[in-house]
């Protein structure tokens, strides 16, 4: 197992270097000049707009500015921003509260979309799965942001149960309703997924060979329906970690969180190239592991699965 | 469990006020009628008053064709109806009990204590996520036979006594570690962990060669015998059931047509569907001489035809090959060696799947090659067909070597060669319908107008016996039986000169398999066709083959005519495979 989580990590590299590569493409054919938006509305002297240029490696042609920010990256150097901060500190400020936002969001929806699709996938046609069916259908089809602005009327500023927005000290009792919010659409396909997999799962033969044994319906689910049906809801876990850190960029405006998703937002406005290639490329590592530890998992759960 | 819920399953599963087990019949199932819902109101039966008793230690066999309701009687038995099936009347007595009108609670305390099960496909049946130990020791704890280190102790002897050897290794292991025949002894070790007092074993043979099937069953026999348990024993083969059962229970269309004792049913069979079964299952019809001589009739006219057709096909200028040759398929050191992933990555193991292979198939007749699961039959078809490239030798058709041939001479070949393959329900392409199904390799090759290759399919699905009806159905709406004819429809819709049969009649019910047995035989008569026909059973083999090549581990141990084979093998191996025939030891009345 071990040689292959090696070969996993190193197929990690040519990955970086082709993201790092098609963003950097990317913001290089953005149109506009990123100092002109530096200085706003005043005009820009010559001499310093080129010593600016020279100290962000803007003068030199796209490869190189590639190659050179490749060179910082390896020693963790990723550049200044335009303010003159480097960037490795504004991320790493960043991205503890999105991580954290992120996993909060995934362990919820995990949870309640396990337990619900479960229970609905044992009692098909009843009216808790009928209900659960309908309110899937609703929180899929309803944009995200809808969701974000009502529950912050409702639960912030209404009932006043929760700060309605995070600011700069957040902590985790703070970012519990933005977490439920970023994983209810997640929730939605948990819930479906699971409880198709355990209808499923239900009417196979090893099942009622479980049955003719003498086990009874709670043994019969734990060990020989639950765990079958997880392997599908694995999968989906895995990749979406990924699409909730990127999806946070809208949770987090909504609710004023200082996590990456705004750190990339002011950035790409700003045309800040090392600080919008960092944040991607941190990203795409995380993306990379996550679903390494998807394929890690599988080998746990199905013992058919073995890596070497 | 705490010695209190021990006592309480042990009520649940006490027998009756007033059931004598020494006069009493264990199982006694009354009129029973079971249906499967499809709306509120409507009930589709599938079960129409089946009866039929068990007394204790009695081996009882149901014998019936598939959707005869014999797996929903059984099923009924332990209340595991699938999906919305459900007992609409009647009465399923068990030590005088009626278990259709039993608490829910009561039923699972029954399970495996008292009634045990071994299911049909031991594929499918064992959980892939847990290890087979796991499994097993889950029914001894249920059922409050033993627990922890002890459980674990009783896992490895009751595998040991299923006939697993090294059974404290193979405990440990998962499902997919094991050999089919491995699975079916665990599921057996399963059914039986708790000493129920009767076990339905739901064909529980019919996914396995026959060799492994006849030592399959011989233990069941053995073990059942030695702990006395009752056997309800499900299967469609009536030369198995009369082999191993005493008493006998024919069910047709959900109905028990005849019952009583084995031996009788085989000689004096009266209902007409079990006169049918007695004729026809190949098991038995293979021990007849009438099957011998009609076989002969068939190869005469076959060679003739095939003669003529080489005549014809002579002068056509396109064709590939001498067609005037004996020998239609000439295969020549044939061996095949696959590279196997080793322990450490980057290594490779070299297998030989098929070693030094030799023989010949004349034209108009049929050479079948038989072996167990692994001996390389299939992959000699494969190389035959030339999907597979060998290692080294030769094929050689009418004379040209087929590797030889590149474009549209190998076209061409394939238009010569065509396959029938085991699973009707896989070999066919479930979006497509009959006609298009087998249209496409006449369009494949570019053959008639739209006209003419429909006529050109009307006709070939009356050579197949199918009413032309069927053509805008899909596979999904027809039977097995019916599902293979189209398959053989497809075969021969190019015309072919061999017709490679791989396991083509293993999936089906025995008298289907008989039917197609039969469709091939006229096939080869009225079109001379040339068949290599691959099975493991040899019972099928007497009523289509001519010449037989016995194959195990890749190599060709015997080859001989198959009157040869049948009446004086050389090799031990064959005689083992013609011993696991089922019903070969029965005396027939006629």
């Amino acid at each position: 197992m071990w040689w292959y989580v090696g070969k996993r990590l190193l197929q990690t590299i040519p990955v970086i270097l082709g993201a790092t590569f098609i963003i950097y493409a990317l913001v290089f054919l953005r149109p506009g000049d990123p100092i002109a938006g530096l200085f706003g509305e005043k005009p820009v002297n010559e001499g310093v707009k080129e010593q600016i240029e020279a100290q962000y490696n803007l003068d030199k042609p796209f490869l190189v500015q590639w190659l050179l920010f490749l060179k910082g990256a390896v020693t963790l150097d990723f550049g200044n921003s335009y303010t003159g901060r480097p960037v490795i500190d504004l991320v790493s400020q960043a991205f503890p509260v999105t991580i954290t936002l992120a996993l909060m969001a995934l362990a919820i929806e995990m949870v309640l979309g396990i337990v619900a699709g479960t229970i609905a996938g044992l009692r098909r046609g009843g009216l808790f799965d009928s209900t659960m069916l309908v309110t899937s259908l609703i929180v899929i089809a309803v944009p995200i942001f809808v969701f974000g602005f009502v529950l912050q009327l409702i639960f912030g500023v209404k009932l006043g149960w929760v700060d309605p927005t995070v600011g700069g000290d957040w902590s985790v009792s703070k970012l519990i309703l933005p977490a439920f919010v970023l994983g209810l659409v997640s929730f939605a396909y948990v819930l479906r997924l699971t409880r198709t997999s355990v209808a499923e799962n239900l009417s196979t033969d090893h099942v009622r060979t479980a049955r003719a044994k003498g086990l009874t319906q709670r043994q019969v689910v734990k060990n020989h329906v639950l765990r079958n049906s997880l392997i599908p809801v694995v999968t989906f876990l895995g990749v979406d970690l990924g699409a909730l850190m990127a999806g946070a960029v809208v949770t987090e405006s909504i609710f004023n969180i200082p996590g990456v998703g705004n750190l990339a937002y002011n950035a790409i406005k700003r045309g800040e190239n090392p600080t919008v290639v960092s944040v991607v490329t941190i990203m795409v590592l995380v993306y990379v592991l996550a679903s390494l530890l998807v394929d890690l998992l599988y080998a746990w759960l199905d013992p058919r699965i073995r890596y070497a | 469990m705490s010695t209190r819920s021990e006592a309480r399953a042990a009520k649940k599963n006490a027998p009756a006020p007033g059931y004598d087990p020494a006069v009493d019949p264990l199982l006694e199932i009354k009129d029973l009628q079971v249906g499967f819902r499809t709306s509120k109101k409507d009930v589709v039966p599938a079960v129409r008053g089946a009866s039929l008793t068990v007394y204790p230690g009695q081996t009882v066999a149901i014998v019936g064709e598939s959707g005869s309701g014999k797996s929903t009687t059984a099923h009924a038995v332990i209340d595991l109806l699938p999906g919305r099936g459900e007992v609409t009347g009647g009465e399923i007595l068990f030590q005088g009990r009626d278990v259709s009108k039993a608490r829910k609670d009561d039923i699972v305390a029954m399970r495996g204590s008292s009634i045990g099960l071994v299911p049909q496909d031991p594929m499918s049946n064992l959980n892939p996520l847990w290890k087979v130990g796991f499994q097993i020791k889950e029914a001894l704890e249920a059922n409050g036979v033993a627990k922890g280190k002890e459980a674990d102790r009783r896992v490895v002897e009751l595998l040991e006594e299923a006939g697993l050897p090294d059974a404290e290794r193979r405990a440990q292991q998962y499902p997919h570690e094991f050999s089919g025949g491995m699975r079916q002894r665990a599921l057996i070790a399963m059914g039986l962990a708790a000493r129920p007092k009767l076990l339905i074993a739901d064909e529980p043979t019919s996914a396995l060669d026959v060799t492994v099937q006849k030592q399959i069953l011989d233990h069941l026999e053995m073990l059942t015998g030695e702990l006395g348990v009752a056997v309800l024993l499900i299967t469609h083969d009536l030369g198995l059931a009369a082999e191993r059962a005493d008493h006998l229970v024919v069910m047709y269309k959900g109905k028990v047509v005849e019952s009583g004792p084995a031996l009788d049913i085989l000689q004096h069979p009266e209902h007409p569907y079990t006169q049918r079964l007695v004729s026809k299952a190949p098991s038995l019809a293979s021990q007849r001489l009438s099957a011998r001589v009609e076989r002969e009739e068939v190869k005469a006219q076959a060679v003739q035809t095939a003669g003529e057709i080489a005549a014809e096909l002579e002068a056509e200028p396109e064709v590939v090959g001498d067609v005037t040759r004996d020998d239609v398929i000439t295969v020549q050191n044939l061996t095949k060696v696959f590279k196997l992933r080793g322990k450490r990555p980057g290594q490779k193991i070299d297998f030989t799947a098929v070693d030094d292979v030799s023989f010949s198939l004349r034209r108009g007749t049929t050479t079948a090659i038989v072996g167990e699961s692994g001996s390389g039959k299939s992959t000699v078809a494969r190389m035959v067909l030339d999907l597979l490239e060998p290692t080294s030798g030769t094929v050689l058709f009418d004379g040209v070597d087929v590797r030889t041939l590149k474009g549209k001479d190998q076209l061409r070949l394939r238009r010569q060669m065509q396959p029938v393959f085991q699973n009707p329900y896989a070999s066919l392409d479930p979006l497509y319908s009959v006609y298009q199904s087998i249209e496409e390799p006449l369009r494949t090759h570019g053959i008639g107008s739209k006209k003419e290759r429909e006529a050109r399919v009307r006709d070939l699905l009356d050579k197949v016996s199918l009413p032309t009806s069927v053509m805008p159905r899909f596979p999904s709406e027809l039977s097995g039986g019916q599902r293979q004819r189209v398959a053989i429809a497809r075969a021969l819709a190019l015309q072919p000169e061999v017709v490679i049969c791989d396991e083509a009649v293993s999936a089906l019910d025995v008298l289907v398999q008989a039917q197609i047995l039969e469709l091939l035989n006229e096939l080869q008569a009225e079109l001379g066709l040339s068949y290599l026909f691959i099975t493991h059973d040899l019972a099928v083999v007497r009523q289509i083959a001519d010449d037989v090549i016995v194959m195990e581990k890749g190599k060709a141990v015997e080859q001989a005519s198959v009157d040869e084979v049948f009446s004086n093998p050389t090799q031990a191996y064959t005689r083992k495979l013609l011993d696991a025939i089922p019903g070969g030891s029965i005396e027939l009345g006629r």
